[in-house]
């Protein structure tokens, strides 16, 4: 067991490349093959059964309370319990074989979930982008063209490359800067963190409410405004504005309430790096003398990279698939459609299955550019440690 | 120890057996069986004891319509019990149990387009199927109620309640201290919007902002002024698009509606903040004390809108949309019921349901301004007196089949719930001339394969 | 397990010789701890404008609401009669509150637990084994995060009514020959009834949630010192003994704050409890019983807003309550130093 791995990739582009030491007969191949097969359905399918069997098992016959205490329980033990099981299994197993199984075993079961709720839908949303509005008919690139001529949807194009400018760099910045600020406070800092939390907590219905008191709109004489922006303008003297009809700008109203929901991740992911970075190379900067600012930028920003990468990805593409909040604030209209906004629109309004799913596929293709950015730091990453 | 491994391997795989695979053999002739294992929904079933209606309805709606049910259906026979379940989110609601398999035996659709494509899509139990005699139930709604579910030859629609949108609120005491009648023709409007013009006021509150949806209102002042300066004729070729929206016809009525919101001081706020004014606030100020405005065109359920306090009738009343150059119409809004399964206690229901007993029922169990679509029904069933007033002028039209369906319910979605707002936004935001613009970008969206389309 | 007892290496030891930090923060000088202050004060100001006044909005009533801002109640904050708690109240007693609140906790805390651990194991299979594909395998599972939820509803839907399906119509012969009739199509599947389930909504949400559980916690247990599993491999600790006692207990920072976002998002989940479980009164979860307070023509705002507040409360606790490991994970980056 001892010798198992850990080989730093020095073994080259492809990766795991390196491993099979020994020589085995094609045979054995073939059963190393079925059986890492066999190890990554092993979790899925054993939890689904042992789920599927519980729920059956008590469906009817005790209280609705007690079905779902059990179902807690089962459900929060059951998956680390079949990994165990599965784990058991692969030990039993000559020790070779079982050491290139194994790692299927543990990551197969995650590809196998994905493979059945992401995978197929998008293989599905593939085969769609070709067809009619009725998802029937073979229309060919029909909907593609629809994407890159339609003035609404090269509207929303032209918006989204904005708000994957605007929002990720935002969120990011205010989120990194309030984790550095907060980590120097005393008692207070889970307090100030838990503050820029909230929006987090809010249900979105709860945000659509809260914005709508930011920004409505009621025509001068009609009664007071509910907004509190306009409120603002009107007490020092303006006239009330409709805010979210203002072109262009009502795109960027539209962005801080995304950069108001999503600092909130920032922050925490970043503060939990920040944590990480030992205390004695700050020290040993602060004994040379370097300012805080320069502590920042020389120590803490390099050393939280990755987490940075991580961040940012993620909030590139919690943009990409941005709907709701140009959906429950405008609807896309007055120019601030965005892509995934019009995704939905074709789908769910028009009943144009083709286009909407047109639309999808070009956002699958879209994070292309992000997700080679991330497997670059990956390799690096792996190269140096 | 040793074996437990293999043990529970081989448990698994039983288990697996026992849980799993099936073999379905299907009959030729018996349809391809689609997902959830749907069998030709022709055949008739048992009666199962119970009727389960899902609607759009819900709140204090819902309580009216099982309030109905339950006095006009479930207690006049033992053979089933209906349970209406009203949901904000039917209309997803309903796709989504269409698609897993679970539909409910009867939907109230808030709309006739989403009845249409269910049907196309073979979801649906035609009425003749179930055994209605069509034209026994154009006795009850008239042929244009029920030829708005019609699928090839086949009726999927039910009528349900309606309500009447060809409505002009007013504030009574306003209109009488400044001493204003109420006008009984278009050129009456004109004369008194230009009345109240000279005495310093505005006219209209109007505002078209709904979120997501907003211009709604417009189109449904569109539907109201084609309906009388092009007649049904043109109303019903405008919703299958055999009338463009850039025809003289249409064009003419979008000028008519720009005589209200473009002429000077007509709107209050301006023709520009229509889009930003939410249809919800926009009558607020007529009940001002001194109002800056007097009349706001919309449908009956507005009332629920109105500042809290107000009575009926006293504070607030309707006067109906005015003929055109003599010619008048009536636009209403309103469900169908769609069935998705075919056994007997449903057709059962349905005819409880509808005979006029029951329906006269909604005018007195509760908070509800909608109206039977049985245009037996009379005013007198109606406890509440603006409801009663608003059925007198929907009815008659119904029987002289003037009564229209809101058209941007009956296009295309891409139409009738995209570009058709959007154009109307860009009307009332960007002025008279750019209508042309307007107009052709609408008809450019119209889905290119869609003679077949939701509407005929 | 196999294999000896596993030496944690010296964490204990860190951690006493660790200087607890957000006390001290390295900060001395009173006055730059004051500009701090007011920084982050600025910024909270900000955050918090809105989330006040939904505070306030769900204490006044429907009327006051939609006559005046929110704010003006700081004119007059003792008049009393303009504070009502009759929307708490009404959301409260409305029906089928209290079951809505248990289905939401049998959907939330499994579909939290069950992705992460699966994307726990899986987390440490991308980081720290070998294997052919691994790099595909991760870069396919992190490009998931793409996909957007709406376009997997209806497949899913579908899969969960019927199950996966394989036409093997080839052996119509014998089926016709067996049951007498004339067979024109033959498929074998495994029948699945998902729908409305809380199975169903499990293992959507942990589909849904795996690609950025997955992607984050790769990122955190990728950035352990790598001294340190060969040492526990040294001492004779294999895989799943260096994963349950070293990596885990390493890694409870990231797994607290993916739990915390999964949890959220479950929590205040909308459609996927929509979709497969529905609206019925014994499965819905709670978004779905305060969507239903609202009007058909929308905009109960007062109960909505008290509503929106009631749902909060659960979200924050469990944030301050897994807020404290947050502070604990210093000592995975303290050993790497």
């Amino acid at each position: 067991m001892a010798d198992v791995e850990v080989q730093k990739p020095e073994a080259g582009p492809t990766g795991g490349a390196a491993y099979p030491k020994e020589r085995r007969g094609f045979g054995s191949s073939v059963l190393v093959v079925v059986l890492s097969l066999v190890a990554a359905l092993a979790v899925p399918v054993l939890t689904y059964v042992l789920l599927n069997g519980t729920f059956n098992a008590m469906s009817g016959r005790v209280s609705a309370v007690l079905v779902g205490v059990v179902a807690i329980i089962i459900g929060v033990v059951g998956v680390f319990a079949m990994y165990t099981l599965v784990d058991l299994g692969i030990k039993r197993l000559p020790d070779n074989i079982g050491r290139t199984v194994q790692p299927y075993a543990w990551a197969g079961p995650a590809v196998v979930v994905l493979g059945i709720y992401l995978v197929y839908p998008a293989i599905n949303t593939v085969q769609l982008s070709f067809a009619d509005a009725t998802g029937e008919g073979f229309v060919g690139w029909d909907n593609y063209r629809y994407v890159f001529s339609d003035p609404a949807m090269l509207r929303s194009l032209r918006n989204t490359l904005f708000w994957i400018f605007v929002v990720p760099a935002a969120a990011v910045s205010i989120g990194l800067g309030f984790a550095v600020l907060a980590d120097k406070l005393r008692r207070t800092e889970s307090i100030a963190k838990s503050m820029i939390f909230l929006p987090m907590a809010i249900s979105f219905v709860g945000a659509g409410i809260v914005w709508r008191f930011v920004y409505s709109f009621r025509v001068e004489g009609s009664g007071e405004q509910i907004g509190i922006l306009n409120a603002i303008k009107v007490g020092l003297g303006g006239a009330p504005v409709d805010w979210l009809a203002v072109v262009p700008w009502n795109n960027l109203l539209l962005m801080v309430i995304m950069i108001w929901l999503q600092t909130g991740f920032a922050m925490v992911i970043l503060s939990g790096a920040i944590k990480g970075v030992p205390e004695d190379m700050l020290e040993a900067a602060r004994l040379d003398g370097a300012t805080e600012i320069q502590i920042f930028w020389r120590i803490i920003v390099p050393t939280i990279m990755s987490s940075i990468v991580v961040v940012f990805t993620t909030m590139i593409i919690g943009v990409l698939k941005v709907f709701d909040i140009v959906w429950v604030m405008t609807g896309g209209q007055d120019g601030t459609e965005v892509i995934a906004e019009r995704m939905i629109r074709n789908m769910f309004t028009f009943r144009n299955f083709g286009r909407g799913a047109a639309v999808a596929v070009f956002m699958f293709l879209a994070v292309i550019p992000v997700m080679y950015i991330n497997v670059r730091r990956f390799r690096e990453e792996e190269a140096t440690r | 120890m040793r074996l437990s491994g293999r043990v529970v391997a081989a448990l698994a795989t039983l288990a697996l057996l026992m849980a799993g695979c099936s073999v379905n053999v299907y009959e030729a002739g018996s349809g391809t069986g689609g997902g959830g294992g749907g069998e030709g929904a022709a055949a008739q079933e048992e009666n199962t004891g119970q009727v389960d209606i899902a609607g759009a309805a819900s709140g204090e709606e819902g309580v009216a319509i099982q309030a109905v049910i339950d006095q006009g259906v479930n207690d006049a026979q033992d053979e089933f019990v209906a349970t209406y379940t009203g949901s904000d989110s039917f209309e997803q609601n309903v796709v989504i149990q269409i698609e897993g398999g679970t539909p409910p035996d009867i939907g109230f659709y808030p709309q006739p387009g989403a009845v249409v494509e269910q049907a196309q899509q073979g979801n649906l139990v035609s009425l003749e199927d179930l055994g209605f005699d069509i034209a026994a139930l154009e006795e009850q709604f008239g042929s244009y109620l029920l030829s708005l579910g019609e699928v090839d030859g086949q009726h999927y629609g039910f009528p349900d309640t309606i309500n009447n949108k060809s409505a002009i609120w007013y504030n009574p005491k306003a209109f009488d201290a400044a001493g204003y009648e109420i006008p009984e023709t278009w050129d009456e409007l004109i004369a008194l919007s230009d009345q109240i013009v000279a005495d310093g006021k505005n006219p209209w509150c109007i505002g078209t902002g709904s979120e997501a949806a907003t211009g709604w209102p417009a189109t449904d002042w569109m539907e109201d002024i084609v309906l009388r300066t092009g007649g049904t004729e043109v109303y019903d070729g405008w919703v299958d698009h055999s009338v463009p929206f850039a025809s003289p016809e249409i064009t003419t009525a979008a000028e008519t509606f720009g005589q209200i919101i473009f002429t000077p001081d007509y709107v209050f706020g301006g023709p520009e903040n229509i889009s930003g004014t939410d249809f919800r606030d926009a009558p607020d100020p007529m009940f001002q004390d001194d109002p800056p405005c007097y009349m706001h065109r919309q449908a009956t359920f507005i009332v629920a809108f109105f500042p809290e306090g107000l009575t009926p009738v006293e504070d607030y009343n309707f006067f109906p949309f005015p003929p055109i150059d003599g010619q008048d119409g009536v636009l209403m809004a309103g469900g169908l019921a769609a069935v998705f399964k075919n056994r007997p206690e449903i057709k059962d229901f349905l005819e409880l349901y509808s005979q006029e007993e029951t329906q006269c029922l909604y005018g007195s169990v509760g908070a509800t301004t909608t109206i039977s679509a049985n245009r037996n029904v009379g005013p007198d069933c109606y406890d509440d007196p603006l409801i009663a007033s608003a059925v007198e002028p929907l009815v008659e039209a119904l029987q002289n089949d003037v009564a229209r369906f809101d058209a941007s319910d009956l296009m295309p979605p891409a139409v009738g719930s995209g570009e058709f707002w959007n154009g109307m936004n860009n009307y009332t935001n960007n002025g008279p001339d750019n209508l042309e613009n307007v107009l052709t970008s609408i008809d450019a969206a119209w889905p290119a394969s869609s003679s077949d389309g939701a509407s005929e | 397990m196999s294999g000896g007892p596993v030496t944690v290496p010296d964490i204990e030891k860190t951690k006493a010789a660790q200087p607890t930090r957000g006390s001290e923060g390295g900060v001395s000088d009173p006055r730059s701890v004051q500009v701090v202050r007011v920084i982050v004060g600025i910024i909270i100001i900000l955050w918090l404008i809105p989330t006040v006044g939904l505070l306030i909005t769900s204490l006044r009533t429907q009327g006051a609401i939609e006559t005046s801002g929110w704010w003006t109640v700081f004119g007059s904050l003792f008049d009393t009669s303009q504070w009502t708690l009759t929307n708490y109240q009404e959301v409260l007693t409305s029906g089928g509150f209290d079951s809505a609140f248990v289905n939401t906790l049998i959907v939330a805390v499994p579909s939290t637990v069950m992705p992460i651990t699966m994307a726990a194991f899986a987390a440490y299979a991308f980081s720290w084994m070998e294997f052919k594909g691994r790099y595909f395998l991760f870069v396919f599972v992190v490009a998931l995060l793409v996909v957007p939820l709406q376009v997997a509803l209806i497949p899913i839907l579908r899969l969960y009514a019927g199950g996966p399906e394989l036409n093997i119509s080839f052996l119509s012969g014998i089926a016709g020959a067996i049951s007498g009739y004339d067979v024109e199509r033959v498929t074998a599947g495994i029948p699945l009834s998902l729908n409305g389930t809380f199975l169903g909504v499990w293992l959507a949400h942990m589909g849904f949630g795996l690609p950025l559980a997955i992607y984050l916690l790769r990122n955190f247990m990728g950035s352990l010192p790598s001294e340190l599993m060969e040492s526990a491999r040294i001492d004779g600790a294999d895989h799943f003994a260096i994963f349950t006692r070293l990596v885990i207990p390493l890694s409870v920072p990231a797994l607290a704050s993916f739990a915390i976002f999964q949890f959220l998002w479950v929590f205040n989940d909308f459609l996927v409890a929509l979709v497969f479980l529905g609206e019925t009164a014994d499965v819905r979860v709670l978004t779905i019983a305060l969507n239903a307070l609202n009007g058909q023509r929308g905009e109960a705002w007062h109960l909505l807003t008290a509503g929106a507040f009631i749902s909060m409360v659960l979200p924050l606790v469990v944030f301050f309550s897994l807020q404290r490991y947050f502070v604990r994970g210093l000592t995975a980056g303290a050993v790497k130093g």
